[in-house]
């Protein structure tokens, strides 16, 4: 009789361990499954994504890029603060009344619309700047 | 179901690119400040925005652009107009401005309710699709 309990016992102490091995197994099955089936989704989406940037109007397009661009914030803040005396120093040295006589006075009619045209763009106004004091020896400060 | 869904992912990438703008002119705002580029220090910030000036594009509840300048005395009218073209002169940043749900441009001083505010539709000059 002992023996028999003995076995009994012994059996269900191993089908608890066997249950619990199994149970273990099927988390980790579970998990598995589950990373496949959300970078299957990811997959699906990224290709309905790209569908639908194929067919996107012209004008959807260009607010697409518009959003794409990078902005340079720093030039920004230059123009803000330094482009309003750097147009005043150029548009007084480079004015075309100034250089009635010169030879590059056409230039530098020219040189003087596009300053007017860039006055708030920090970073035009010193490639003018450079232009003006190399190409047509204008001494700037 | 799908569109539904990308929609919502769209939905958030605009918030992380409208927060990313904001963060980068802040940051470029300080920078220059603290290296002594420039007198005036500049804060932009998410705001309602004037409904006046709403486009299809408009975010709810938060279409304006509102920098704020703390120059350590208040800001005159042409001051602030100033800062405000300069800023609408600069095509790229109002056509993404736009493209990421702003409609109003708002230049405030750091004191008081007075400030200046322009309808970014039209300054963007996108296919004449706005207007």
């Amino acid at each position: 009789m002992n023996f028999l309990q003995i076995a009994i016992k012994d059996t269900i102490q191993q089908t608890n361990l066997i249950e619990k091995i199994n149970s273990n197994s099927i988390n980790i099955w579970h998990y598995i499954a589950f990373g496949e089936f959300l970078i299957i989704l990811s997959l699906v989406f990224y290709i309905i994504y790209l569908k639908r940037r194929q067919t996107l109007s012209k004008f959807e397009k260009e607010i697409l890029e518009a959003k794409n661009t990078d902005i340079d914030m720093d030039d920004l803040m230059l123009s803000i603060n330094k482009s309003r005396e750097l147009y005043k120093e150029l548009s007084r040295k480079c004015h075309p009344d100034q250089h009635m006589n010169s030879e590059f006075q056409k230039e530098i009619e020219e040189l003087f619309q596009e300053i007017t045209k860039n006055k708030r763009n920090f970073q035009e106004l010193v490639k003018l700047k450079d232009i003006a004091a190399n190409k047509y020896n204008i001494k700037m400060n | 179901m799908w569109y539904k869904i990308i929609e919502i992912i769209d939905w958030f990438g605009e918030m992380t690119e409208r927060y990313k703008l904001i963060r980068d002119f802040n940051k470029a705002g300080k920078n220059a400040f603290i290296a002594g580029i420039t007198p005036t220090l500049l804060e932009a910030k998410i705001t309602n925005g004037d409904s006046n000036y709403r486009h299809q594009f408009s975010k709810f509840l938060g279409g304006g652009y509102r920098i704020k300048a703390l120059s350590g005395r208040p800001l005159n009218r042409e001051e602030m107009i100033e800062i405000g073209k300069i800023i609408l002169e600069n095509k790229e940043l109002v056509r993404k401005l736009i493209a990421l749900g702003w409609d109003t441009l708002e230049v405030h001083d750091n004191s008081g309710f007075n400030g200046c505010k322009w309808p970014l539709k039209d300054y963007a000059n996108i296919g004449g699709y706005l207007n």
